[in-house]
């Protein structure tokens, strides 16, 4: 079988997709994923010079407009209620950069 | 014994409150009682909403002693249930994943305020597939649903709860979402009549997306006309999901009418599938035979095209799935990891945490799917491969008004039996086509296999926004089966054993 993806491939896209794996779970990732790439052959041999691509199911889609009225919204409380960690009325994230102090 | 409210119909339900012989607060009472002494065998609830529940039946109450049943809505007394990919403010709307476990609901799905709304009485929240990836209920975090056909099988997926809590008489409705076949899946294992309807036809708002181009709510119930009155309740545009169409169909108007006249699709390349279950294909014809005794016009069309869906899906869902699951940022809900020193870290260690297996592959392959170099390979042919199956389905109904076919390639298997991902992925080889096309597509029951002693149901398919036309079939074939039956270690209020 082809092998579409290397283990180093799919660490890359670990990062990428911001999944921690070990490297027990990276090995199977890797043999999952090209069984898996693997299946979907059929969509790469088909000939489908000139066929539109259809991007959704109800075809005739157009932007929807509103009157810019103003409406009801969550207060900052019920937005902030599942917030793992909140301060000040705000979301608290760890350092963006890297090696800072929580 | 307590009377088992959740066995009775709509209509039932709605006789014995209009004379009174029960109230919609026993109706709550007995119904939460009866899951709590039923559903240990099951498994189908993750959460009872025993104040929902009595909030509701009060107001039905209210509308019943003001002489007016009518004013409580179509669904009034009504014990439903919702799969747990759909908010209901103030419950815990895990999607089955540890990334939700501590989840609280701020607001309530259009569906479900839609069935609530119509007199439903909410009893709670049903466990499915994480994040309805899968066909077996198998991935959730919390646990896995029993079929009440067979306790040592699977209910199907990712809509399992849905299905079994309708099955084993615990709910009279329930709502599941269906993106490659999760509701008409779990309703042929199960025994349930089990409706996807056209994409479009329900609102999409509040329901945890998974593949936003493809995702469809619909109702499980155990008759024709049970589906239809939640078919009507939920259908119509809703200005908080611009998907949604302005649906006004009554869907219960032609189900009496038989199918005398109606031209019905019988797709030859299905009916000779490999893998395709004996006693599957034996109940799949036999309806037909009944469809056609009954005055239908039987005629063979082609989906040319249908074969390449499979792989269609696998490319989309996925690449829809991972564009849908960024949003778990372990900032502003889901699990957090504690103690990491940055936020890049914290996102790994989440997101790893919280993601169960299933959901990490589809997450990674739809990741390494959209990829730059790699998105031209599958990504855009699979968008064009869309439009030839869409092509396909338009051709096949300028012949006919609905087509039959199977809904799953065999009946429910024992837990563990599939455990390679692909093969589990060939559970919906028959229904992923529809939600390719944006069609509606439904499970009828139509008995036992004859191999297995386990519920089959038939898959009848309507061109798009003529769900009407599926449901008139289905009713047609309920004349001949009878309508879904509980399951028999279920019935009359037993719990399983």
């Amino acid at each position: 079988m082809t092998q579409h993806l290397t283990e180093k491939d799919v660490r890359g896209i670990a990062t990428y997709a911001r999944i921690g794996l070990t490297d027990e779970e990276v090995t199977e990732m890797t043999v999952d994923l090209n069984n898996i790439i693997e299946s979907l052959k059929p969509i790469t041999e088909y000939n489908l010079e000139g066929v539109e691509p259809t991007f959704h199911p109800i075809g005739n889609l157009s932007n929807v407009m509103r009157e810019d009225v103003e409406g009801e919204s969550f207060t900052q409380e019920v937005a902030l209620e599942n917030a793992p960690k909140q301060q000040d009325g705000s979301f608290l994230i760890p350092a963006i950069l890297g090696g800072g102090d929580e | 014994m307590a009377q088992a409210f959740a066995e009775l119909s709509v209509a039932q339900i709605q006789a014995g409150l209009t004379a009174k012989e029960f109230s919609a607060k026993e109706v709550a009472e007995s119904s939460l009682a009866r899951i709590a002494s039923a559903d240990k065998a099951v498994h189908a609830f993750l959460e009872t909403t025993e104040e929902a529940a009595l909030a509701a039946a009060a107001r039905v109450d209210a509308a019943i002693a003001a002489g007016d049943i009518a004013q409580a809505g179509p669904l009034a007394g009504v014990p439903v249930a919702f799969k747990d990919n759909m908010n209901l403010e103030g419950t815990h709307t895990t999607c089955s994943s540890l990334m939700l476990e501590n989840y609280v609901s701020p607001y309530t799905a259009t569906c479900v305020s839609k069935i609530i709304e119509a007199g439903g009485i909410p009893l709670g929240k049903l466990n499915m597939d994480e994040f309805a990836f899968g066909s077996s209920t198998e991935t959730s975090a919390f646990g896995r649903t029993f079929n009440p056909w067979d306790l040592e099988r699977v209910p199907g997926g990712s809509s399992g709860g849905s299905s079994a809590a309708v099955a084993a008489g615990l709910a009279t409705l329930t709502l599941g979402s269906d993106t490659g076949g999760s509701i008409r899946q779990p309703g042929s294992f199960c025994g349930t009549v089990a409706v996807k309807p056209t994409y479009g036809v329900v609102s999409r708002y509040g329901v945890v997306a998974f593949g936003s181009s493809l995702d469809q709510v619909g109702p499980f119930a155990r008759n024709v006309q049970d589906a239809a009155l939640a078919m009507n309740a939920l259908a119509g545009h809703d200005p908080l999901d611009c998907t949604s169409q302005p649906v006004t169909t009554d869907f219960t108007a032609n189900l009496a009418e038989g199918v005398s006249g109606m031209r019905i699709g019988v797709v030859p390349a299905f009916m000779e599938a490999e893998g395709l279950a004996p006693e599957v294909r034996a109940k799949v014809e036999e309806a037909v035979e009944h469809l056609r005794q009954m005055g239908a016009e039987i005629v063979e069309v082609e989906l040319p095209n249908a074969q390449a869906a499979m792989s269609a899906y696998y490319v989309l869902g996925p690449c829809e799935a991972f564009s849908n699951l960024a949003r778990f940022d372990s900032v502003r809900y889901g699990y957090c990891e504690p103690g990491c020193k940055d936020l890049g870290h914290q996102y790994e260690a989440s997101r790893s945490a919280g993601f169960g297996p299933e959901a990490r592959r589809r997450i990674m392959l739809g990741s390494y799917l959209l990829s730059a170099g790699v998105y031209e390979k599958y990504y855009y042919p699979a968008q064009q491969v869309r439009t030839l199956i869409t092509q396909d389905y338009v051709k096949a109904y300028e012949k006919v008004d609905c087509i039959i076919a199977p809904v799953a390639p065999r009946t429910a298997f024992k837990f563990g039996e599939i455990a390679d991902p692909t093969s589990m992925y060939l559970s919906d080889m028959f229904t992923i086509s529809i939600n390719i096309a944006g069609n509606g597509g439904m499970s009828m029951p139509v008995g036992l296999g004859a191999d297995s002693g386990m519920p089959v149901g038939v898959q009848l398919i309507s061109p798009a926004f003529k769900d009407e036309n599926m449901l008139r079939a289905a009713a047609a074939l309920e004349m001949v089966y009878g309508a879904a039956p509980v399951a028999p270690a279920f019935a009359d209020g037993k719990d399983g054993e």
